[in-house]
């Protein structure tokens, strides 16, 4: 070829070149914007398709399972659960007195739905209702969905939510469904009837797909959904997004748009996505607000609280020679109550308070919002001066210690409970020393799993349960989950009292009863902690001022997409 | 040695490489503990846990724990994926392609841009040109990756709102099939202009960021290399017999200067993928950076295992490809020696 025609060549591959580039520079810049999910025809996969704008909320983590029988309370599991299935009674956003959802009529003694002796707890099932795969609910899906939760009995569900109270279940006609408890629980509507593991799911679909099998998880029921909730799961890409959509066959008021969830874990991107619109629901961090505050277009809520207190436990069950090699403390360094309340007198309030940007405020051992709550209960305050008396009291003052709490690394605000706490002892005597060992989530679990745990402290915070008897029989009773594995019986003055008292509260049915058993097991915990109660977490929730009719119960633990709206 | 031959001795000894990485993965991995930490809440007590050990093997001895995960590898089987709820096999194959095409997109800025400034700044050196690729090149290197990800999308997301996060527009991406994981090919393949846009608007920013350490230091060295061939007698020589300059610096001086450039071609695409975790997290890339920085803060040792296996798998073959491309560009260089 001669060099006039390679001339040529060149001068074509370059323009082409050239061409190419631009088209692929020009595609870039006009086929792309943000994916609102509008009415746009374009964005509709080209099929031109108007509906509903898509409402999109951003988690920063996914679920693990979305099988009722499975989730772990608190988790994104949940999330998704309480938008796609229904219980037979729901807390309305007015809460926290319980409303019919599935069942139509709420079980009162008054109503004559709840027998005498407080055992026996019928449930009027709703007609007309269907399933995402299109099969009716009758009284069987419900028993069906309970027994198989109690059946598998998996150790990373909640089933001991169901098996710890449930006796015996009945299907008295296709319509009406009976439980019969073991002993009266005047908890039992708005903590186990409207808990995860009670949602409804279709028995047709589990039985077709599976079935139950004890112990054993059920794959399919971990990634479909066949419930009968106002949203259906359309598309799952793992650590990517959720898609879900309107139930067509929606029995009750049909939710306003379908819902896409993004997976989005860098606090950059979340904060880009909110405010260019990508996001319309984030998920709260407390370091958002500020960064936020100043959007016209965004929406900051911070009116109620969490029903999760975020705490500092004690251990008195530490094993022989088991601790970190710089921890000092003997075994039973905690069993005195003085070194204790020691610990919650020297810790500084206000300085966490800070630390949370002011989302926060001082907690009392029952949040606010549940049953038995009151401003008045007894709760510290740092008081560096009793605080030393106390340390001087117990002679750790001239001896000093070294201790090691364990707290997972991606949580800022629980990392902030042990900073706090080092900066607080280490100032009041410089022969004190806090470890604060950040882990990562699963390192934190698997030694938060192991009995006895191998650490002097760790820092958590608390699961939302809705009534107290959960909140006390879990932290504060001496035989409970916490107080068993942590030796709860070394330390309390008074063990059998606090948990006569736990337990007769749990039993009762009178509200004013319940109310003034709570207040004396909590002047008695006061005195004698096993915990350092920090602080009650602000609920902040974040959104695009758009998004109509936004309305939230701390009683929910998350958002509930279908009373919102979104032009 | 024929590069056929060469190639095929370096595969056979593939697999024994790929033993040793094996269990030393294997070995690292269980430093940190065992895996059943992914598979636990804070709430289970210890016969819970025990089930759950029993349950996926973790109660067995190391060596046979070992030996399970070994056997399950040579079937296919690579294990289960905490972090998504699914076997590793299943998941890992459409993270790899959604990070193959970002790779690919970026690597070819990389090549083309890197390549092409190099040659054009070392051919003028000293001029404005040089200056300039000059700063390219310092800028480059030195910018933080993380820093220029987020100017770019506050510039071209938030205030000229023209660039996408994330992989694609769920509707458009679900309207068209996917034969090969790679967008912007399944879009060509079904004939879908819409869709075709669709990617590589959501390609564009990921690959520049991530593209552009790499692009700068290719420019550096070939312009260096580019620099250093002028300096050869041969190109005096060419001159003198009156071969055009363009010629001169395409057939001579630039196939001469890509050599040493080539092999920092396959350092800069390992660094790529060093540098994919953080440019798939922040643009919200579902690919495999973004799926392993899950895995290691959640401490899924199974998705971490499978995925540096399968790394050390396409590092081999890349620098396999790098030394015969070597061999190719210059014949001086005999393979196998």
């Amino acid at each position: 070829m001669g060099s006039a025609a390679r001339g040529t060549r060149n001068h074509w591959t370059w323009a082409t070149a050239v061409v190419v580039g631009v088209t692929l520079v020009a595609s870039a810049c006009t086929g792309g914007g943000r994916d609102t999910g509008s009415d746009d025809e374009e964005t509709q996969g080209g099929q031109g398709q108007s509906g509903p704008s898509v409402m999109v909320s951003q988690w920063g983590g996914e679920p693990e399972t979305l099988d009722p029988a499975r989730a772990e309370a608190g988790n994104y599991g949940d999330n998704a659960i309480i938008q796609v299935y229904e219980f037979l009674v729901d807390i309305g956003p007015d809460g926290p007195e319980p409303v019919p959802m599935l069942a139509t009529d709420v079980p009162t003694q008054e109503n004559g739905l709840v027998s005498e002796d407080g055992l026996t707890y019928t449930f009027p099932i709703r007609e007309g209702v269907t399933f995402h795969d299109g099969t009716d609910l009758t009284a069987e899906d419900v028993e069906f969905s309970w027994d198989r939760v109690i059946e598998m009995d998996l150790p990373e569900g909640q089933a001991s939510t169901l098996t710890d109270i449930i006796s015996d279940t009945r299907v008295v006609d296709d319509y009406t469904f009976e439980v019969t408890l073991d002993r009266p629980a005047g908890w039992f509507l708005s903590s186990v009837v409207n808990s995860t593991p009670a949602a409804i799911v279709s028995m047709d679909a589990v039985e077709a797909n599976g079935g139950v099998v004890p112990g054993e998880p059920n794959e399919f029921m971990d990634t479909n959904v066949v419930g009968t909730g106002p949203y259906e799961l359309v598309s799952w890409d793992r650590n990517e997004q959720m898609e879900f959509d309107l139930f067509e066959d929606y029995w009750g008021e049909p939710a306003s748009n379908p819902v896409r969830v993004e997976v989005a874990t860098e606090t950059g991107t979340v904060l880009l996505g909110i405010r260019s619109g990508e996001f319309d629901l984030i998920e709260p961090q407390p370091q958002y607000v500020q960064r936020l505050s100043d959007d016209s277009e965004i929406c900051i809520d911070q009116s109620d609280f969490l029903l999760e207190p975020l705490h500092l436990a004690f251990n008195l069950n530490i094993p022989e020679d088991r601790l970190p090699d710089s921890d000092t403390i003997p075994a039973d360094f905690f069993f005195d109550p003085r070194v204790r309340q020691a610990f919650n007198l020297a810790f500084d309030y206000d300085a966490y308070f800070d630390a949370l940007g002011g989302l926060a405020a001082k907690a009392t051992y029952l949040p606010p919002g549940l049953l038995g709550w009151s401003e008045d209960a007894p709760k510290y305050e740092q008081d560096l001066a009793q605080a030393e008396q106390l340390f001087r009291d117990t002679g750790w003052w001239d001896e000093g210690f070294t201790l090691s709490v364990l707290v997972e690394s991606g949580s800022p605000t629980f990392v902030a409970i042990g900073l706090v706490l080092k900066d607080s002892l280490e100032a009041l005597n410089p022969n004190f020393r806090v470890n604060v060992v950040q882990v990562s989530e699963t390192q934190f679990d698997r030694a938060h799993g192991t009995t006895p745990f191998e650490y002097a402290a760790w820092i958590k915070n608390g699961d939302p349960f809705r009534d107290p008897h959960f909140l006390m029989s879990t932290y504060f009773h001496p035989d409970g989950e916490w107080g068993e594995r942590l030796g709860f019986r070394n330390g309390y003055q008074d063990s059998d009292r606090i948990a006569e008292l736990i337990d007769e509260a749990g039993e009762s049915t009178d509200v004013e009863e319940r109310e003034r058993l709570y207040g004396e097991v909590m002047e008695l915990i006061h005195e004698d902690p096993m915990w350092i109660w920090a602080a009650d977490e602000r609920n902040v929730q974040i959104y695009r001022c758009e998004i109509e009719n936004f309305v939230f119960n701390p009683a929910w633990t998350f958002v509930r997409w279908r009373f919102y709206s979104k032009p | 040695m024929a590069p056929v031959d060469y190639a095929l001795r370096r595969l056979i000894k593939l697999p024994l490489l790929l033993l040793a990485v094996s269990l030393l993965v294997f070995s690292l991995s269980r430093v940190g503990g065992s895996p059943i930490g992914i598979y636990i809440n804070h709430e289970m007590t210890p016969a819970e846990v025990a089930e759950v050990a029993e349950r996926y093997g973790l109660d067995e001895p190391l060596h046979r724990q070992y030996l399970a995960w070994l056997g399950g590898v040579l079937q296919g089987d690579l294990g289960w994926s905490g972090v998504s709820v699914a076997p590793v096999a299943d998941v890992l194959p459409q993270k790899l392609m959604a990070s193959l095409e970002l790779s690919l997109f970026a690597f070819a800025i990389v090549i083309v841009l890197g390549v092409g400034i190099g040659t054009y700044a070392g051919a003028r050196q000293n001029r404005l040109a040089d200056h300039i690729s000059r700063v390219i090149s310092i800028v480059g290197s030195s910018l933080p990756i993380f820093w220029f990800a987020f100017v770019l999308l506050i510039v071209f997301y938030l205030i000229l709102p023209i660039a996408p996060i994330g992989r694609s527009d769920p509707d458009i991406y679900n309207s068209i099939s996917h034969p090969t994981g790679l967008y912007t090919v399944d879009a060509l393949l079904n004939l879908n202009l819409l869709a075709f846009r669709d990617a590589i608007s959501h390609l564009l920013l990921p690959a520049v960021v991530l593209g552009f350490e790499g692009m700068a230091t290719i420019a550096r060295v070939m312009r260096s290399s580019m620099v250093d061939e002028f300096h050869e007698d041969y190109v005096d020589m060419a001159r003198a017999k009156g071969v055009p300059e363009a010629a001169v610096v395409k057939r001579h001086v630039r196939r001469n200067a890509l050599v040493p450039t080539v092999t920092v071609i396959g350092v800069a695409f390992g660094l790529m993928l060093q540098g994919s975790v953080i440019v798939e997290l922040i643009f919200q890339w579902p690919g495999v950076g973004r799926w392993m920085a899950d895995a290691v803060l959640r401490g899924d040792q199974a998705t971490m295992m499978a995925f540096i296996l399968v790394a050390a798998v396409i590092f081999l073959l890349v620098n396999l490809i790098v030394d015969i491309a070597y061999a190719y560009l210059d014949r001086r260089v005999e393979l196998g020696t």
